[in-house]
């Protein structure tokens, strides 16, 4: 297929021989490269998905055959599932699990949008200062202001709370730092064009900017719920008991009496990564569509 | 109504000083045009107009109302850009009704209001595209929908033909003038491109670097230009402009250089002066014969042609004049050859004179209500002025 792209029709007259050479060659250097390009990518996309693959073939054997090695679970069985639903309360998990990220993503998304428009639509006194300090929470480790953020959660009595889980993590420098860029490659134009046209800075931010911003927003959002989702040590610190969110819930089932309950918590983790991918499909068209500078020139 | 006035406009970025204390007044339904070379400033000023950016001082004023502070959304202009700055993510319909749907206008009205500007600039089929959907020249006039539907005071325009074809752009100027005679609005329109601003403009303002150096009609502008620079940007190719000296010579005031004379007229009272000696290439031509340089004769360039040039009906012949390169055109086949020897002449008329120091124009006048063949008789010297602002020269004889 390769080849037949790139063989140029030979000119009527020349050297015909030379041009058909240099034709064959270059059609044959183009189809290694690209056989060695897929060779590759198929490797790594073995390697990711591999893991994946094995937690939901093994969430599928039979509870007492978890330890089987073969490739493919048979005869299958939902044993595991029913088993974790007896076990732990995996909807309400979930659930809340869903809630606390979605809720983080959504406050990270805003500020971040907000932030990134004032950045970049205005010039005012103190603005790479400001800018900058963004970045820098960026730069503190998560340590150093985990005890303050703490003990300032007890005095709020947030302690034991899903509010607990969600406010301290509403902002995040790395919305700010994403949209911001894309947003200074928005055009000004439009923006300018916006102006003339009627429209307030508020107005031109959700007619205008938003819109053109879909594929970054769904791409940041992606990243954001799933940080969100995979957090465990800050819900584990605020909230101490197993039966609030999937990612504690789930550590029930490793410290069973009769140790890991491996079954169970491939089950359980197959569960928790549905909203993932749901989440995941959901957004990913708009990360292939929208262009925003289609509509210059 | 949409009268503009500009009241010592000026810009500044650190240093740069991009508009510099311009003032203009521009008449309801005046095509304004400001020409100017690359970085002279003209967006800069436009921007400032529509208040995109603040000026740092001087004021604007929109049928005598004080709109310096105003915000671009209570000025009532439409602006086209240059990159038309289309959204994207709207249909034709969708863009060209944007500026009514932000001023909540109902929708049946911005129905039929969209549907109308679409019938004028034929864009109706294309209504439900996406500008991507779109060529370029589409693209220009949905960019235009959008500035006329809005009814504004006045347009303000930032080269919106320059990203379109030759012919393509020809075919837009012509519908550029019959869409200003039919809506009747004032338009402030930058370019950098003289065709545009010659063909277009009721009056055209020539900046350089932030000043304006001429304001004028497009004939005005061309036949007169008031400095070096206006006269070396206009006209392609442009006026050719030669380093020269005004003396007294034997009763005769007469333009010297290397190569070139010119006699003016009788006289002794003119100061020597360093001057720069204009001649438009289209106003020289080839001299007959070898005419006597002496008094009252006609101007002459001695030069070698270097290349001809063919330009479709016409032909361009570069010659050396001394030091410098002189440019001539006229009607196909010039007859001219590389390495040939010729002798040059212009009417007198077509002299223009500039002052070697400031650039500005210096006024020389021949008598006007002299028939040609009376003026360039021997006898009967016109009377002639050559002045500028600071020092003048007045002379008249018979
Ligand atoms: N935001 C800015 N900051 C600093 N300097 C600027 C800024 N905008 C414009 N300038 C300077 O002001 C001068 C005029 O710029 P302007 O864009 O008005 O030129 P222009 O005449 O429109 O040129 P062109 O024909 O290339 O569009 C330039 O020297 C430019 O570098
Ligand atoms: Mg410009």
């Amino acid at each position: 297929m390769a080849v037949a792209e790139t063989t140029a029709p030979a000119p009527a007259r020349g050297e015909p021989s030379a041009v058909a050479d240099l034709a064959g060659e270059t059609g044959a250097r183009v189809w290694l490269r690209t056989a060695v390009g897929h060779g590759v990518l198929a490797a790594l996309s073995l390697a990711c998905i591999f893991p994946i693959y094995w937690m939901y073939a093994t969430s599928l054997r039979r509870p007492e055959e978890v330890y089987n090695v073969s490739l493919f679970p048979w005869p299958l069985s939902v044993g595991n599932y029913t088993h974790v639903w007896d076990v732990i309360p995996i909807g309400r998990l979930i659930l809340n699990t869903f809630a606390v990220a979605a809720l983080i993503s959504v406050g990270q998304l805003l500020v971040g949008l907000l932030a990134a428009y004032a950045f970049t639509a205005w010039r005012f006194r103190g603005q790479t200062l400001l800018y900058l300090a963004f970045v820098g929470t960026w730069l503190v480790p998560f340590q150093v202001t985990m005890l303050p953020n703490y003990t300032l959660l007890y005095r709020l009595g947030l302690l034991n709370t899903l509010a607990g889980v969600i406010v301290p993590n509403l902002a995040s420098a790395l919305g700010v730092l994403l949209l911001r860029q894309h947003m200074a490659s928005f055009p000004r134009d439009l923006l300018d064009a916006a102006r003339m046209d009627g429209r307030s800075s508020w107005s031109i931010l959700w007619t205008v900017v938003v819109p053109n911003l879909r594929a970054p927003l769904a791409a940041l959002s992606i990243v954001l719920f799933i940080n969100a989702w995979n957090d465990y040590f800050w819900p584990a610190l605020v909230l101490q008991r197993a039966d609030s969110v999937v990612q504690l819930g789930l550590r029930g089932l490793f410290v069973g009496v009769e140790g890991p309950d491996w079954g169970g918590l491939m089950a359980g983790s197959g569960l928790a990564c549905l909203p993932i991918f749901g989440i995941y499909l959901l957004l990913q068209r708009h990360v292939v569509g929208a262009f925003v500078r289609s509509g210059l020139k | 109504m949409g009268r503009i006035e500009l009241d010592g406009l000026t810009k500044r970025y650190g240093d740069v000083v991009a508009v510099d204390g311009v003032s203009l007044d521009i008449a309801d339904g005046e095509f304004l045009v400001l020409l100017g070379p690359s970085g002279c400033g003209k967006s800069t000023l436009l921007r400032l107009v529509a208040g995109l950016i603040t000026p740092s001082g001087g004021r604007v004023l929109l049928d005598g109302r004080d709109i310096t502070h105003a915000p671009p959304a209570r000025r009532d202009l439409a602006m086209v850009f240059q990159s038309y700055a289309l959204y994207p993510h709207l249909t034709v319909a969708r863009n060209i009704g944007f500026p009514l749907r932000a001023a909540r206008t109902p929708r049946a009205e911005v129905r039929r209001r969209v549907e109308e500007v679409a019938a004028l600039l034929e864009l109706g089929p294309l209504l439900d595209r996406r500008p991507r959907e779109l060529s370029g020249g589409q693209r220009q006039r949905v960019a235009v929908g959008r500035a006329i539907i809005r009814d504004p005071r006045a347009f303000l325009m930032d080269e919106p033909l320059s990203n379109l074809d030759a012919k393509l752009r020809q075919a837009t100027r012509a519908q550029f003038r019959m869409l200003h005679e039919t809506l009747g609005s004032t338009v402030l329109y930058v370019t950098h491109d003289q065709v545009e601003a010659l063909s277009l403009a009721t009056r055209i303002a020539m900046l350089d670097d932030g000043r304006l150096e001429q304001l004028g009609t497009p004939t005005e502008v061309y036949d007169t230009p008031a400095s070096v620079f206006v006269a070396g940007f206009l006209g392609s190719p442009p006026m050719n402009l030669l380093p020269a000296r005004v003396e007294c010579h034997d009763g005769r005031v007469r333009v010297l250089a290397d190569d070139v004379e010119v006699d003016l007229w009788p006289g002794e009272d003119v100061e020597a002066r360093d001057v720069i000696l204009g001649i438009r290439p289209e106003h020289l031509h080839l001299m007959a014969a070898e005419g006597p340089a002496g008094p009252g004769g006609m101007p002459r360039l001695r030069g070698v042609v270097r290349a001809v040039e063919n330009l479709g009906a016409e032909e361009s012949a570069q010659c050396a004049v001394g030091g410098a390169l002189v440019h001539f055109r006229g009607a196909r086949p010039l007859g001219l050859a590389a390495g040939q020897p010729v002798a040059l002449t212009t009417a007198r008329d077509h002299i223009h004179l500039f002052d070697r120091h400031s650039g500005r124009r210096l006024a020389w006048r021949p008598l006007a209500d002299r028939p040609l063949a009376d003026r360039q008789s021997a006898d009967h010297e016109p009377a002639a002025a050559l002045h500028d602002g600071v020092t003048t020269h007045q002379r008249s004889s018979t």
